[in-house]
């Protein structure tokens, strides 16, 4: 499946920079209340396309800081942050980013609770090109895919906590993104849930090539990935490849 | 899906608060309908009674009531022989109570004057001459006083008697009790008084002739003013008056829409900051949710135009058809007054959505991952 690429008029090239980095960040720093929090302190790390990176640490750590600067949700106080070559935090509109190269799966769901499993699954499409009939299609496909063909005109109250899960992943898949987001997906649900939740964001990363930027503080989770970074106040304190991911 | 649906499920979500603010915005909208509806009606009704008769100007001081200030008959023959003047009719109205209308229209024309042509007669005759205690009554005022021929009819002091109805060709002619002037002059005791002297100019007088006769006039007769007979109620302060109040109402009546709009906007901005920052976090532009807030007020507003004006007709038909104004004015519920109605709605609606929209645009995606 060809992953979308955003517009040229935001990012200067379609394919993975010239140094072969998908992400590479340099000395990123985040600090908010006027610098008496510092949640990132001189983060460096790089990230090559298709990679499968967990980044593990205790509450405060800084991990969904991180993942907010790799998705353009906010921009570091220093430092500097590279997508394919392009800073994040100079991005003229970050949305058509967010919307076409970024997939977002939250630890709440966050499904809109007037709209139906389809009709959530939709809702990032609007920023697409795809007509409604094209809309509506693609969702049903992506449905299919994470299992939910049965719950399409469910509304979430009416999901158990693992199919809300699934209708985040379908929809953060609705623009064919380069990279998965996940942001502790499995911290609401119940073991058997997260077990089949994790398989099945493991499944759509390995199947469709889609780097995989997961946070967790579950070091079982943590050991599915290629390369586990942990964090410690706001420092990268290891970063290491698997040695059992895949399993 | 559309875009449409998620503007839409936007308001259905608090289908109660949005019910009342629908409420609300609507019986604003109702408001400017009705009270404007009846200020222009009672402005047509009053010029299309003076067009039925032919009355091309009126001569009359109409000061601060809306019914004119007597004045000398004898102001007619100052006028009669003015060039352009072909025929004159003085008349003495009256707005009073008769039996059981409350307010009805007495409209005493000078015996043989052309303001009697007009009237056809349904049923009945016209009076025989200027001392006959008898009245005709236009077909609207026998309606409401549930006259027919015949029937005596108590106007003041004085019984008179209901010898024809007829049909004036407007509403304010049918919704009148017409007598004799002497006869009304002599039991009011406004003998050789007058409030009105219709004027009909010859056919050959252009409308710069109209103009400079009624400066003429107004030079010769302190007592009155002359207008041109479709603006004499404009010239009428209580008029403009009344005017000016069911315009001032209106606004309030918007004002108040506004603010419940805009408070139910914020409501449903701040209420959805989460699930905004979720948008913004999926990839929406900042300017698609400022769209879809402002489409949410602007729906509101065209929703709440809608049924207001509804309610604004129906309300103005009921109140059109109470004894107490029937006859006296017909509403104007023009196809204008209507969309000028829906259209302020869905300004309303939009202005509303101007400062929601905003600090929706504020919002910063990050808060999508946090709680």
């Amino acid at each position: 499946m060809q992953h979308s690429s955003i517009s040229p008029s935001t990012l200067d090239t379609e394919t993975a920079a010239p140094s072969g980095y998908l992400f590479e960040a340099v000395g990123l720093e985040k600090k908010f209340e006027d610098g008496r929090v510092q949640a990132l302190r001189g983060v460096t790390f790089s990230v090559v396309p298709g990679e499968f990176v967990a980044i593990t640490g205790p509450s405060g750590c800084g991990k969904t800081t991180l993942l907010q600067m790799l998705g353009a949700l906010d921009r570091p106080t220093a430092g500097t942050l590279l997508y394919r070559g392009n800073s994040i935090p100079d991005l003229r509109d970050p949305s058509i980013y967010r919307a076409h190269e970024i997939g977002f799966i939250f630890q709440a769901f966050h499904l809109l609770p007037t709209f139906t499993a389809l009709e959530n699954v939709q809702i990032p499409m609007f920023e697409s090109d795809l007509s409604m009939a094209e809309r509506r299609n693609r969702a049903i496909t992506l449905l299919m895919s994470v299992g939910l063909k049965h719950r399409l005109n469910h509304f979430p109250a009416k999901l158990s906590g693992g199919e809300r899960q699934r209708v985040a992943i379908a929809r953060s898949l609705a623009n064919n993104p380069c990279v998965l987001l996940a942001d502790e997906p499995t911290g609401n649900l119940d073991s058997e849930n997260a077990r089949l939740i994790l398989e099945l964001i493991v499944r759509v990363h390995r199947e469709q090539n889609m780097t995989l930027m997961l946070v967790t503080h579950d070091m079982s989770i943590a050991q599915r990935a290629s390369r586990t970074i942990q964090m410690k106040d706001g420092r990268i304190v290891s970063d290491r490849e698997s040695t059992i991911a895949g399993e | 899906m559309t875009f449409f649906t998620v503007v839409v499920r936007g308001l259905t979500r608090r289908p109660v608060r949005t019910g009342l603010t629908l409420l609300g915005i609507s019986i604003g909208i109702a408001a400017v309908v009705a009270l404007v509806g009846i200020s222009r009606g009672f402005n047509r009704s009053w010029a299309a009674g003076l067009k039925a008769r032919g009355t091309d100007v009126v001569v009359s001081n109409m000061g601060s009531s809306l019914i004119p200030k007597p004045f000398s008959a004898s102001v007619r023959d100052r006028i009669a022989h003015l060039p352009h003047v072909a025929a004159t009719c003085a008349i003495l109205v009256d707005v009073t109570s008769v039996e059981s209308a409350e307010m009805i229209m007495v409209s005493a024309r000078e015996w043989g004057g052309f303001a009697w042509k007009n009237l056809k007669l349904i049923s009945g005759r016209m009076p025989h001459d200027p001392a006959e205690p008898a009245v005709v009554l236009g077909r609207t005022a026998a309606d409401v006083l549930k006259k027919k021929v015949g029937d005596p009819i108590q106007i003041e002091t004085r019984e008179l008697t209901v010898v024809g109805i007829v049909d004036g060709n407007a509403w304010v002619e049918n919704g009148s009790i017409i007598l004799s002037l002497p006869l009304f002059q002599e039991f009011t005791g406004n003998q050789g008084k007058i409030n009105i002297i219709d004027i009909r100019v010859t056919p050959s007088a252009s409308a710069k002739d109209v103009e400079l006769l009624c400066d003429q006039i107004n030079r010769l007769v302190p007592e009155g003013r002359a207008v041109v007979a479709s603006e004499n109620i404009n010239n009428s302060e209580a008029y403009r008056m009344v005017r000016a109040m069911s315009w001032s109402t209106s606004l309030l009546a918007v004002l108040v829409g506004i603010l419940g709009v805009m408070n139910t906007m914020l409501m449903n901005v701040f209420e959805r900051t989460q699930e905004i920052c979720v948008l913004l976090a999926l990839g929406w532009k900042r300017w698609r949710i400022v769209r879809m807030v402002l489409w949410q007020s602007a729906l509101l507003g065209s929703v709440g135009g809608v049924v207001g004006v509804l309610i604004g007709v129906i309300g103005v038909r009921v109140l059109g058809a109470t004894p107490a104004i029937r006859g006296l004015l017909e509403p104007e519920l023009s196809a204008g007054l209507v969309a000028m109605s829906v259209a302020l709605a869905i300004a309303v609606g939009v202005i509303s959505g101007l400062y929601p929209a905003w600090r929706s645009s504020q919002l910063t995606p990050s808060r999508a991952l946090r709680g």
